[in-house]
């Protein structure tokens, strides 16, 4: 039987203003979990979010005894606000970890990540990921980062230690190219190899659908992780319906959140 | 803590409410289902429904409104693919039938009649964009007893009518169903309602208007099955906004003779097992060796300091 846990916030910090890094105390087997996989998370004996608010897992780490997962959050709406005000010793309620994760093939030497915004969330995971692989087995990881302004580029330290190259695009110019991430990448997309890379996206709807247009052109094979409403999260409400190519609607939550770029219909 | 809804004895009240526990399946690796009274599935129609656009839920105070469009599988892939999963379990399954036509939920009830495994059917009347016209089915008491005429005789499994609340006199709706042949009625469906995002003055939901469910709803359909438990003599099975044993125990006193867990199950994917397990304590902490010795005793004026 799956249970629903009972986690307590060990820290939670403002990274930018209105963002915030959570880091919770949870079971054991978080440690199990892939890179795109998330969770649905409420407050502990609050009514305020009603329904769990879906997160892709950030991070997953132990530390002595202890198994600790990061989450990194912009605080949107009354769920996201109220989720700010957590202080260190709160309990949160947890249903994961949930859906598919990303999935990299046998293949391929060279991943490349896109992100935009909070969508570094699930990526840096990945990244973290493909680092910890032997280092005969590593794979070369191209990171683009995008984001409104340089101080919203989040843990970009972090994300350079992880990363064999990361590049960064700014709305403002602030850091690195003026312009859109997927501006950015599309201007290095002839360098990789079709045969032996595979791409990653994460960031805000705008940048899924430019995407979506620039892979009509590519074969590279591009994986997307995805956003949508969610009340159950395990497959049951019918509510985060997304719609694919063939007019059919999936379910973000459990045939996601990670899809094939060309799989859905933009 | 045996109930019997119409000749279907279920070993305890508690059951899901349909299109909140999806097929079963999916909440079956948190709560043992054959702990549960009965698991009522998503509402099937004839033929797959595709469902509406998203966006498709949205979170209200203590509740959420959904417009989901009775997406489906068609009852024929219902009980092809799921239904056997749901005969590996000890529990009562009880399809919900969702038609165009009186034609149509004819044909579903005897359908489902057909395979094995179903223990009794309810009929979701509380659908809209049915034929003539855009009114809701349910809320036309002579629709009300054609539409139960004709499943009772497609079938000889128990027929629980589910009613809308969208509707001015909800015993007269009840009444028509009892007449219709029904063996039980279950109540409430969502209420309609909406919500507007202010920054971008559009509606929250892709449809404007959706069905608002949570504990929001509770007060009503609390109010509308006792109305309903005073206007009929068939078991009446309470629905809305039960999220923990205190409202399920509501409904009971109020006449119901069993209930369904809905939305909460999106907080707490064990919370028809959890309700079920807060019955049993209050029952024994109260001395009450029978759940229907608590069914109905409401002692109505019983707050009045007069
Ligand atoms: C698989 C998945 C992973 C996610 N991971 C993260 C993450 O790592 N970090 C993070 O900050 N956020 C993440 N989100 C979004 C997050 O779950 C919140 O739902 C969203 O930020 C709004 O919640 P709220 O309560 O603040 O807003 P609400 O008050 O519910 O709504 C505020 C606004 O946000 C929009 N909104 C509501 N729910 C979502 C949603 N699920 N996705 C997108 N927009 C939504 C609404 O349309 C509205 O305009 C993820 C969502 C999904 C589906
Ligand atoms: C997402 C969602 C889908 C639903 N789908 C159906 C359905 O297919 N058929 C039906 O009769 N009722 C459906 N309902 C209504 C519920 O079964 C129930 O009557 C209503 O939600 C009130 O109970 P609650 O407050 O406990 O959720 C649905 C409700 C929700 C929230
Ligand atoms: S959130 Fe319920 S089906 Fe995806």
């Amino acid at each position: 039987m799956k249970s629903i846990d009972c986690a307590a916030v060990v820290s939670i910090r403002e990274v930018v203003e209105g963002h915030y890094l959570l880091t919770l105390h949870v079971p054991r087997r978080y440690l199990r979990a892939l890179p795109g996989q998330f969770v649905m998370l409420r407050i502990h004996e609050r009514s305020v979010p009603f329904l769990g608010r879906p997160f892709s897992i950030h991070r997953v780490y132990t530390r002595g005894k202890h198994t600790l997962m990061e989450i990194l959050f912009r605080a949107a709406g009354a769920g996201t606000v109220a989720c700010a005000q957590l202080k260190k010793g709160d309990t949160v309620v947890l249903t994961g970890p949930l859906g598919s994760g990303f999935h990299v093939p046998g293949r391929c030497t060279d991943m490349v990540l896109v992100a935009g915004g909070m969508g570094v969330a699930p990526l840096m995971f990945l990244a973290e990921h493909g680092a910890m692989r032997p280092r005969k087995r590593r794979r070369v990881i191209h990171c683009y980062f995008g984001a409104r302004t340089a101080s919203h580029l989040y843990r970009l330290a972090r994300l350079k230690t992880l990363c064999t190259e990361v590049k960064v695009a700014t709305d403002d110019g602030s850091l690195g190219y003026r312009g859109t991430v997927t501006d950015l990448f599309l201007m290095d997309l002839p360098q990789f190899n079709p045969n032996r890379t595979a791409l990653f996206v994460c960031g805000p709807d705008m940048m899924f659908r430019s995407m979506a247009l620039i892979m009509r052109g590519s074969n590279l094979s591009c994986q997307v992780s995805i956003e949508e409403r969610m009340a159950c999260g395990i497959g049951a409400c019918l509510g985060c319906a997304v719609e694919d190519e063939h007019g059919i609607y999936k379910r973000v939550c459990k045939d996601g959140p990670v899809f094939d770029i060309t799989e859905l219909h933009w | 803590m045996k109930v019997d809804i119409g000749g279907l004895v279920l070993k305890n009240p508690v059951m899901t409410a349909s299109g909140t526990f999806g097929y079963g399946e999916e909440y079956s690796s948190y709560v043992d289902l054959a702990r549960l009274g009965a698991v009522v599935v998503k509402g099937l129609s004839l033929k797959p429904r595709r469902g509406n656009p998203p966006p498709r839920i949205m979170e209200t105070p203590s509740g959420m409104l959904n417009a989901v469009g009775l997406e489906n599988v068609g009852i024929h892939s219902f009980i092809e693919t799921k239904l056997p999963f749901l005969r590996n379990y000890d529990v009562a399954v009880i399809v919900n039938i969702l038609g165009e036509t009186i034609g149509e939920y004819a044909a579903l009830a005897s359908i489902a009649d057909a395979a094995a495994g179903i223990h009794a059917i309810e009929v979701n009347i509380s659908c809209p964009n049915v034929a003539k016209g855009g009114i809701i089915f349910g809320a036309d008491p002579d629709q009300v007893l054609n539409v139960t005429r004709a499943v009772r005789k497609a079938t000889r499994l128990p027929v629980i009518m589910k009613l809308s609340p969208n509707v001015t006199d909800i015993t007269v709706i009840a009444r028509a169903a009892e007449e219709g042949g029904a063996d039980a009625i279950s109540l409430i469906n969502t209420l309609r309602g909406m919500s507007i995002d202010i920054h971008t003055r559009t509606p929250h939901l892709c449809t404007v208007t959706g069905g608002l469910s949570g504990p929001a709803v509770k007060p009503v359909a609390l109010r509308m099955v006792w109305e309903v438990v005073n206007a009929v003599s068939i078991p009446v099975i309470g629905i809305g906004g039960i999220m923990e044993a205190s409202d399920a125990l509501e409904f009971l006193i109020a006449g119901a003779t069993a209930v369904q867990v809905g939305t909460a199950h999106y907080r707490n994917p064990r919370a028809a097992l959890d309700v079920c397990e807060g019955i049993e304590r209050y029952c024994v902490k109260n001395g009450i060796p029978d759940i229907r010795d608590l069914i109905g005793t409401l002692a109505a004026g019983g707050a009045c300091r007069v």
